[in-house]
Order: C-alpha cells, then structure tokens, then sequence
C-alpha cells in the first residue's frame, strides 16, 4: 500500500478551478518531483496537502488513514505527519535561528526541551548552520535562511516533506547550498514530494517525475524516460524548451 | 537689555514644578494606555469587522483627528454641563486626551495589522499552531515590533503636547503650575525657562526608557542619542 495516495483531488481559487483531478501516489523512502510551467498547480498541491488551499474535491490518504480536509481535527493530522519548506522561507523574523526550529516541537508538541535542542542542534549541522543557532534571520542570507526554514520543517520530524520551490528565490550561487542538504536528505531514504525547476538535481534525485499542465497530470515516469522520451507532446514541448542548456 | 534674572523665586517653588511634571507623567501615561486599548479594539474592528461597525470607527478617527484637542476638551469641560455632565477638570483632560490618543493609536496599530506578513501565519498553520497561538508567537510580535517606534514617538507627543492642554482649564499640571506659579509674582521668563528645560529632561527620561525598553523586548534598533 502506497504511504501517500492522492485520489482525483480537486481545489478551486473562487471560481477558478486549479486542480482538476489530480491522482499519484508515493511510497515509502520515495521522492517524487512535480514540474511544469507556471500557473500549472503544481505549488497548489503541496498546499492542498498541508490544508492551506481548500480542497474541493478527491481523497487523500496516509498511511492508509484517509484524511478529511474539511475536518479540523483531519488538518492538523495531516500537518501533523507532513511538513512543508516554503519558496520564501517564511522564518519567523522576531525570533532567532534556534527559535524558530524549536517553537514548534516545545510549544505545540510538548516535547522534552534537552531532547528537542540537541535535535535542533543536529539537523543545524546537518544543513551547514551550526554556528549560526543564535541568529536572526535577517542576519543569513537567502541560502541560509532556506536551510534553516528545512531544518525547521524536520524538526517535527515529518514522515513526508514537501518542498515547494525552495531554490527559486535564490541567487545561483546559493541554489547549490539548499540542493545539497536536499541531497542529503535523499542520501537518509526522507520521502519527499519536490516542486522544482531544477531539472538537473530532479534527474539526480527524484524516483518519479509527474509532469503538470493546467491543474491536471500530462504524463508521469522515471526522470530519465519522462526527461529524454515523454510519450505525450506537451510534456516534449515543455521539455525541449527547458532541458535545451 | 536691562532685564534682571531672578531665578530664586522659582527655586523657591520648585517642588510644586515637581508635582506639576509629576502629574503631567501621569496623565501622559494614563492617556496613552488608555488611548492604546481603544486603539487595539479599534483597529481590529477597522480591519476585521462588518462594514456598519467599519464605518462607526472610521467617523470617530476621521472626527477626533480633524479637530483640535483642545476643541475636544472644550466641549467636554465647557459644553457637557449645559447638559448636566459634570466632570472634574482633570477627568475632563484625561477622558480627552484618551480619546484623542485612541483615535490616532487607532491608525497606528492598523498600520500594524496590516503588515503581518501571511507568508509568516502560513508557516505557522502548517507548523501545527492554534489560532491562539499563531496570535501569541506570530502576530503580536510582528505588530509590536513594526509600529513600536511610531508608538513611542506618539507617547511623547501625548506627554509634551497634549497633557499642557489642561493648563487653559486649570489643571496643575507642568505648564498650568508655570502659569500659577508665575503670574503670583510675574516672572514668566524664569518660570517658563525653567518649565522648558523640565520638559526636555522628562521627555529625555522617556526616550532613553522607550528606547531600551524597545531594544530589549522587540530588538527594535532605537538610536539613543
């Protein structure tokens, strides 16, 4: 049984509807990556997931319990289990680096602090930050505050983490630094759902690729048959456009 | 010029110069507070209420701060007993000065409102956090932080300006004991030399207090001097 099965969810912006349909799913240990052009949906299904975007329509289950969007209770169980890195960061600025990674397991998980601070401390060394834990996040750069904004993700100790652009607001000589603690994470068997425009690192890491259009699946595959023989045209009109360099 | 200083007289006074800054802290205080309550309740109703109650908090700011305060104090000290209120002079000062505070803190704090950023509050949901929460870590942070230095500068603009509004209804504070104190024995230059300076001193004591106070709890980087 897949670990996260998506089943025909559908969301709406109003009266714009920007999910139609939409079905995959994901096992354990697996990372799968969603392209596309922009404006296809593929930013609003990560949000889906995470209860941000309301969802209209489908079934959502994980870890075979099905997940009830409209049900509070079914929210924060899903926020419970999953994480979401955002393409801003969206670190909390009043508050410093360590802060930020452990508001949430003291405060609304009750966790023990001495635990959740070496655990803070870990997932700072593993991202390059150890010796930025009493740092404002005006004080990093976009890089940085990206690898703290995933180190905070994982210190809920998420099952599932999606990251949704996190290198598109990056300068390209800081688009590296995130990649690698990504790569990391894939190295450790995270499950993971990318939404990315890096194709290179998508083509390195990811176990599946589903290609978006219009708020629906076009076609979706291992990276290498998606990337070099796409079955349908759109998705080798999208590619030939963007793998060209 | 022949004039000769005689500042021994005001010496002489000084402790009632001393409850009269005493009393001008108070209100200034007091008003504030009480206008940053009002303030608060106003701006969330401004931001987040039905349009009819909208409207009643925007004719009360567009009223008080189109008018003068002084007008506004006028009406309550010299207008309401035509109709049988009767207030005390300094409750009259400090009802006026609140609800002039209240309006113009109504502003500042929507401003504050305004500029949470729902990127930050996103975070937080999919972190877990309640609503009450989110209130708690995210939002009244981010206000305090981004409105505290146009808070205390409005805080010094209550405590100089608007409290010696009630020296013209005989309130004894700062600049209504001035005016007594000098006009018993006509040496308004000494007196009011002295009054300025006291008032310079007591907006200083509060800058430097606002000041660290703002770098201490919301790291807003306030130059002292």
């Amino acid at each position: 049984m897949a670990h996260l099965a998506v089943n025909d969810v559908r969301a709406k912006y109003g009266a714009l509807e920007v999910l139609k349909g939409i079905s995959f799913s994901i096992e354990k240990g697996e990372i799968a990556a969603l392209v596309g052009p922009s404006g296809s949906g593929k930013s609003t299904v990560l949000r889906a997931l995470m209860g941000l975007t309301p969802v209209t329509g489908g079934h959502v289950a994980l870890a075979g319990d099905q997940l009830d969007y409209s049900n509070a209770k079914s929210v924060r169980a899903a926020r419970d289990r999953m994480a979401i890195v955002f393409q801003q960061y969206n670190l909390f600025q009043n508050m410093t680096v360590m802060q930020n990674l452990t508001l949430a397991p003291l405060k609304i998980k009750r966790w023990p602090r001495a635990e959740v601070e070496s655990e803070a401390r870990r997932l700072l060394g593993l991202v390059g930050l150890g010796d930025k834990a009493d740092a404002y996040s005006d004080q990093l750069s976009g890089g940085q505050q990206q690898r703290v904004a995933l180190a905070r993700a994982l210190a809920l100790k998420p099952q599932i983490l999606l990251l949704d652009e996190v290198t598109s607001a990056l300068d390209p000589e800081l688009v590296n630094e995130v990649l690698d603690a990504v790569g990391k994470l894939a190295a450790e068997g995270m499950t993971m759902i990318i939404v990315s425009h890096e194709m290179a690192f998508v083509r390195e890491v990811a176990d599946k690729v589903i290609f978006m259009d219009g708020g629906q699946i076009v076609e979706s595959g291992e990276p290498a048959a998606l990337f070099d023989s796409p079955r349908t045209d759109r998705a080798r009109d999208f590619f030939s456009k963007i793998l060209r360099h | 010029m022949n004039y000769r200083f005689q500042f021994g007289v005001v010496w002489d006074n000084l402790d009632e110069l001393f409850a009269g800054a005493l009393l001008t802290f108070q209100l200034g205080v007091f008003a504030f507070a009480g206008g940053a309550l009002i303030g608060l309740v106003c701006a969330s109703l401004k931001t987040y209420g039905p349009w009819p109650v909208r409207l009643l908090v925007n004719a009360y700011v567009v009223f008080i701060t189109n008018t003068p305060a002084l007008i506004q104090i006028y009406f309550l000290y010299f207008g309401l007993p035509e109709v049988g209120v009767r207030w005390s002079n300094e409750a009259c000062l400090l009802i006026g000065l609140t609800l002039n505070a209240g309006a113009y803190l109504t502003l500042i704090l929507r401003a504050g409102f305004l500029s949470v950023r729902v990127t930050e509050i996103e975070a937080g949901q999919t972190l877990g956090m309640s609503l009450v929460q989110q209130i708690r870590y995210i939002i009244v942070p981010h206000i305090a932080k981004s409105i505290y230095p146009a808070l205390a500068n409005f805080f010094i603009v209550v405590l100089v300006m608007g409290t010696s509004v009630g020296a013209l209804i005989g309130v004894d504070e700062l600049t209504g004991q001035a005016i007594n104190l000098s006009s018993v024995n006509y040496r308004w230059l000494e007196y009011f030399t002295v009054v300025a300076g006291m008032y310079v001193v007591l907006t200083f004591i509060a800058s430097i207090g606002l000041a660290l106070l703002g770098r201490w709890a919301f790291r807003v980087k306030a130059k002292i001097f």
